[in-house]
């Protein structure tokens, strides 16, 4: 989508700003919390018909920025300083009913992607009449045509009018989101990660849909995300901000071309393209790249090549040689919902192999079946049909006592980082509670063995980590917790459940450096289940992409990135950001 | 920390390590309580204690919450204190009958000729028994009532919510009248159990709700990976990060309790003999302490009745701010 | 439709399991209520087979086959047989108790669902004018008289209106001068006896509603969808109203079902202190005179109101959350 940078140069010459910060200061007071400031004294002018982006890791106060220049921000955010100016008038500090009255025709916000946004016992319709009813702009015998025209707007038919919002899918629910914003015919639309809780190839339509009428209305856009690449992609000039501060304001294409500011540098590092010939990450690169892996994160010196940990697998600690994880014919049917409906398809006659020390990559949206396959292949849940088997083992038909000792062999790390701790458990106890329960550690040597995990997965010193609650870690450590509680028992196939979706794109390269190392050091076989065809590319061997419940493509990683055959692996790979074409780098 | 082992190499060191092998020692039984947790030891201050007290300082700090706290305590020290407190025996009845508030009874003489202000005094005991007492066992009804419940899946949590549903409409002071009226004249600990036995499904069923929410957490899940048995999943996981919301019912049934007794007593179906405030008024009315004026002894026990049930509405103010900090106060949301 | 056949099979299952748990009550209890009830009858004139058979297939046979009991006792619940009075003595349990319970029903019915009305109207109004007087007053107010025992209250107002300053009479439905009829008069007159029971269940009931409605509201305001509405610019009545009271008054409704059970029985000690003569006065005549069929049927009663009532508000849930439609 090549036109939103056309749109922002035709106006750019306009000199009179839509929209002016100066000197915003806003400030979070939680009660019984010390106070915190979001944002810090940021200025910056947004001029009219620009698509502005605003990119920043979690807790940089980009979405408190957001709010506040809707003057949506509310208790316990405060506006402690600063003016946000939108023409003449402050809307940072303006009486209720008069910013209400100016709402239309003026500032519109559109929220994250949720279930949330629209009244659940409300239906579609009434919230467009409710807003229609507010500021009297469509006289009422044009109202029901202007509803079908705005969710026109949006390429949905009129039929959604009736609907109540717990009947359509999550992609509709966002472009009636956006329709009901368009409907205040705002000269300014405040995009909050707008596609951020979607699938990918819904996240890409939702982002053509926003830039075509970004083009073809003409309002002043500004776009919050956290991801770098969608935001080069579609905003004409962005803004990075870094602990409620802006370090860079540049045109896109600068900041892809030469970063000023260390922080813009660090971010951009860590995005790449998978369908390029090579690819790396600091401190991460791809299996087939010989050679010492870089970065003082990853927690081991030397990294021997992927392909001699099978042969080394051998020496590890509890196998004489690998077990091969085998899923033939395997398929999975729930019961439906509701009685007359035909039975969930969700995982229909997968078949794969995973060698001993081999990596694995299952790609797939969400419902594609990947987190069943792992809920199989783990034993929690059984294949209606086909077999998954562990050497000699048949999963399927494991008593729930032999489940327990399947801990043993198979691990698994969980997607988030926040919620696989118990808060209110120190690091010690989570690890010592899994090297007790599953390995046959003396109890004196419990303590030694913990010390040992955290070591391996790099939080040291270990006594300092051992002691800590998991508030105290950031994401990336917590999720070396997870990872070091999934090796305690030295696990030789560790399933990955999108491991590092929750952690800001700076602390992912780390996590995944470590999985790939431990990975080639303990022999273990990895299956690695993501939505992020760039970490698969980085960390695995092969490749299986899920739809719908059947592997729709299989093979090598880095050649089914590259030479994609099925079409939808190809539609997988075009709905990823590729800012350099749009802005010719 | 001993320093060597800062550096012990993940393979080497077994005697850096032995040297921490003692404390390690209680890993490997079962954590019932909060002391037994080995990590818990070796910290500072435990963590689930950390969180206790976190939660109290948020409690004290609701203004609210901190005035229902004190007046709390006060009627403890009366409750404990009550021998030295009361001038005089609550059972004496030598004095003069019906008496007026004067300086020797500050709030008058029953019907019986029994001391007021002693009576009232003393009869903090009982509410106070009564109240944490009933309100103590059906918590734990509750707790492991909704929290197995909560865990479970299939026919048997169907059950369980069948029975929980069914002990929450129906009514439940008529069927301790019942209850009460078949058992007539059990005393204190009869009353106790009616109560505790009719009052718990409240709290079950909040507990429930929020055990099905934490047991889809990925904790519970990597706890089970860990190899954790269900039992010390639901109560050494699941059960410390409910401690506000258990806390809250426990207030919140010793409040009914309080209530519960005080209405059963009035009705006659406790033991009378008992210097409770219930009996006091239920004396008061039966000796028509309304025609003859007697305003203080059917005010004074009401009003204490009240301030309790009060001062423990008060404090849940103050929870409700721990398991949903929304309603925390000063949060004004406009 | 499929929710509202749940919620009817629901009805009817705990219907039954009402119906048995007062079945099992007195025959769970040590001692023979039975041979209780047997002994305080024949303080009454001697006591016929016939009337010996009818209590114990009440109240239970020592040593008897239980489940023939439990048919015969199914039985006489179905042709509403619910054996004689002990304690008015010779009258039918069922005279007594379809006497009474059109004060009850009223009585309680009525302020019941004006004390939800009100409550709720003044939690919407506490949320949304949270940390002002309009929230200080009704939720500090309603949780102060909240946890009044409702006899107490009821207590204070007798004395004050009643005994001190004579505003309201004292005691009964209606006059000793008036006969029950559809007159104005006797109208006008039960209303008039009414008004004080009315007024002290209203008000002691009032903080519940009050403050579930207050924190669900709460909760509700918190939600994007209030946030998106008022980034739409749409007015703060219709968002308060529309966007959160609406969604807010579901969970609330759920807490009424659960909680008529607290009021019925907060009547029950109401009705005592004013002598009004509904299903807590009678039940308390019953448990003074240990009159145990009276007191069963009384509880059947009760239990049965209270579960209709529920079985209503699930119906009303039904309508209210187009989420159970689907």
């Amino acid at each position: 989508m090549s036109t939103a940078p056309t749109t922002a140069q035709r106006t750019e010459g306009t000199n009179e700003p839509l929209l002016s910060v100066q000197n915003l200061s806003v400030v979070y007071e939680p009660v019984g919390a010390e106070p915190t400031h979001a944002v810090r004294d940021v200025s910056f002018d947004v001029g009219r018909g620009e698509f502005l982006g605003l990119v920043g890791e979690s807790g940089s106060g980009k979405s408190t920025l957001g709010f506040a220049l809707t003057a949506l921000a509310k208790a316990p955010a405060r506006i402690e300083n600063g003016r946000v100016l939108f023409g003449d008038t402050d809307i940072a500090h303006m009486d209720r009913e008069a910013l209400r009255t100016q709402r239309q025709g003026g500032f519109a916000m559109v929220l994250q992607a949720g279930m949330n946004t629209l009244n659940p016992v409300r239906t579609i319709r009434k919230h467009f009449d409710d807003i229609f009813a507010a500021h009297q702009h469509v006289p009422a015998a044009r109202r029901e045509e202007r509803a079908a025209e705005l969710v026109g707007r949006v390429s949905l038919g009129p039929e959604v009018l009736d609907r109540y919002p717990f009947e359509l899918s999550g992609g509709m629910r966002q472009r009636i989101t956006i329709a009901l914003a368009l409907s205040l015919e705002p000269q300014l639309m405040v995009f909050d990660e707008p596609t951020t809780a979607l699938d990918v190839l819904v996240q890409h339509a939702v982002m053509d849909t926003i830039r075509a009428l970004q083009a073809e209305e003409g309002f002043t856009a500004i776009l919050i995300s956290h991801d770098l690449g969608v935001v080069l992609e579609s905003a004409h000039r962005v803004l990075v901000m870094h602990d409620g501060r802006i370090v860079e304001d540049a045109p896109s294409a600068d900041i892809l071309r030469r970063p000023q500011h260390e922080y813009t540098r660090m971010l951009l590092s860590h995005f790449a393209d998978p369908r390029a010939e090579h690819v790396r990450l600091p401190g991460l690169e791809e299996p087939e790249v010989t050679g010492p892996a870089v970065g003082e994160d990853t927690p081991s010196r030397a990294v021997a090549p992927a392909r001699s940990a099978r042969s080394r697998s051998g020496a590890g600690p509890s196998l004489a040689d690998g077990l091969q994880l085998v899923v033939s014919g395997v398929t999975k049917r729930y019961a439906p919902p509701r009685r007359p409906a035909a039975p969930v398809l969700a995982v229909d006659d997968v078949s794969f192999t995973l060698a001993p020390g081999g990596a694995t990559a299952l790609v797939g949206q969400s419902g594609s079946g990947k987190s069943t396959l792992a809920r199989m292949i783990t034993g929690v849940e059984r294949p209606t049909e086909g077999t998954v088997r562990l050497g000699d083992l048949d999963l399927g038909t494991l008593r729930r006592r032999r489940l327990r000792d399947l801990r043993r062999t198979v691990q698994m790390v969980f997607q988030d980082p926040y919620a696989a701790l118990n808060p209110l458990n120190t690091v010690e106890y989570t690890l010592s509670r899994a090297i007790s329960n599953l390995t046959d550690v003396p109890r004196d040597g419990v303590r030694r063995r913990m010390f040992e995990l955290l070591e391996t997965v790099g939080l040291t010193p270990v006594e300092q980590y051992a002691r800590k609650l998991p508030h105290q870690l950031s994401g990336g450590q917590r999720q070396r917790v997870v990872i070091a509680r999934a090796l305690a028992s030295d696990p030789q196939v560790m399933i990955a459940d999108e491991p590092v979706s929750m952690l800001d794109v700076s602390l992912r390269a780390g996590v995944l450096a470590l999985l790939r190392d431990l990975r080639e050091h303990t022999g273990m076989s990895l299956l690695y289940i993501t939505h992020d065809l760039l970490s698969a590319r980085l960390i695995t061997d092969d490749i299986l992409v899920l739809h719908e419940g059947r592997v729709v493509e299989q093979g090598p990683t880095a050649q089914v990135m590259r030479h994609p055959r099925d079409e939808y692996t190809i539609r997988l790979l075009d709905a990823i950001p590729d800012p350099g074409r749009v802005h010719g780098v | 920390m001993s320093a060597p082992t800062g550096k012990t190499p993940p393979h080497g060191g077994p005697d850096a390590a032995s040297t921490d092998a003692a404390s390690t020692d209680g890993s490997g039984g079962p954590g019932r309580t909060t002391g037994g947790d080995p990590a818990g030891a070796r910290a500072p201050r435990s963590p689930v204690l950390s969180a206790l007290v976190g939660g109290l300082r948020i409690i004290w700090g609701n203004r609210k919450a901190r005035i229902g706290l004190i007046i709390l305590g006060l009627f403890v020290l009366l409750a404990v204190l009550a021998p030295l407190l009361a001038p005089y025996d609550p059972k004496d009845n030598t004095f003069e009958r019906n008496l007026d508030a004067s300086a020797q009874h500050w709030l008058g003489t029953t019907a019986a000729g029994e001391d007021v202000l002693s009576q009232v005094i003393y009869g903090a005991r009982i509410s106070l028994l009564v109240g944490f007492g009933a309100g103590g066992i059906s918590t734990v009804i509750s707790v492991v009532i909704g929290l197995s419940w909560g865990y479970l899946t299939g026919v048997l949590a169907d059950v369980v919510n069948f029975v929980v549903n069914m002990f929450l409409v129906i009514p439940g002071l008529p069927l301790m009248i019942v209850v009460a009226t078949y058992l007539s004249n059990g005393g204190i600990s009869m009353i106790i159990v009616v109560i505790a036995i009719t009052g718990w499904a409240w709290g079950a069923r909040v507990l429930r709700s929020q055990t099905r929410t934490l047991r889809g957490r990925d904790f519970v899940e990597s706890a089970r990976f860990s190899g954790e048995r269900a039992p010390r999943i639901i109560f050494r996981e699941i059960l410390p990060n409910m401690t506000s919301l258990i806390a809250g019912g426990f207030f919140g049934s010793a409040t009914a309790a309080i209530l519960a007794e005080a209405g059963l007593e009035y009705l006659g179906l406790g033991d009378s003999t008992v210097i409770s405030w219930g009996t006091m008024i239920y004396w008061a009315q039966n000796s028509n302490a309304m025609l003859t004026g007697q305003w203080a002894l059917l005010f004074a026990p009401g009003l204490c009745i009240a301030l309790l049930a009060t001062s423990l509405t008060l404090i849940n103010f103050g929870i409700d701010g721990i398991s949903n900090p929304r309603l925390r106060e000063g949060s004004t949301g406009r | 439709m499929r929710y509202m056949l749940r919620r009817l099979g629901w009805f009817l299952l705990t219907l039954w399991a009402a119906i048995s748990l007062n079945f099992l009550l007195p025959r769970m209890m040590p001692g023979s209520p039975a041979d209780a009830a047997i002994a305080k009858l024949s303080q009454n004139g001697p006591v016929t087979e016939e009337t010996r058979a009818a209590v114990e297939a009440q109240l239970g046979v020592p040593d008897g086959n239980l489940l023939q009991q439990y048919v015969d006792y199914l039985g006489q619940i179905l042709s509403l047989d619910f054996g004689i009075s002990y304690a008015f003595y010779p009258e039918p349990v069922s005279t007594l108790v379809a006497q009474a319970l059109p004060y009850t029903l009223i009585l309680v019915g009525l302020v019941t669902i004006a004390s939800f009305a009100i409550g709720t109207l003044l939690g919407v109004l506490a949320a949304w004018k949270r940390g002002t007087w309009l929230d200080a007053l009704p939720t500090v107010g309603g949780s102060f008289i909240n946890t009044f025992p409702y006899f107490w209250t009821a207590l204070l107002l007798l004395f004050l209106l009643g005994y001190v300053l004579h505003l309201f009479p004292t005691f009964g439905a209606y006059s000793a001068t008036t006969m029950p009829a559809l007159s104005v008069e006797f109208v006008l007159d039960a209303l008039y006896h009414a008004a004080l029971p009315a007024f002290t269940m209203l008000i002691t009931s009032l903080g519940g509603w009050i403050i579930g409605m207050r924190n669900a509201m709460i909760t509700t305001l918190g939600e994007d969808h209030v946030t998106f509405a008022e980034a739409n610019g749409i007015p703060g009545r219709t968002v308060a109203l529309k966007y959160a009271a609406r969604n807010a008054i579901l969970p609330n409704l759920t807490g009424f079902g659960m909680a008529l059970g607290g009021v019925v029985g907060g009547s029950v000690l109401v009705e005592q202190v004013f002598g009004y003569p509904g299903i807590g006065f009678l039940l308390f005549n019953a448990v003074t005179g240990q009159d145990y069929p009276l007191m069963q049927a009384i509880f059947l009663m009760i239990t049965i109101s209270v579960l209709v009532a529920n079985l209503l508000v699930d119906i009303l849930y039904g309508i209210l959350d187009p989420r159970t439609r689907r």
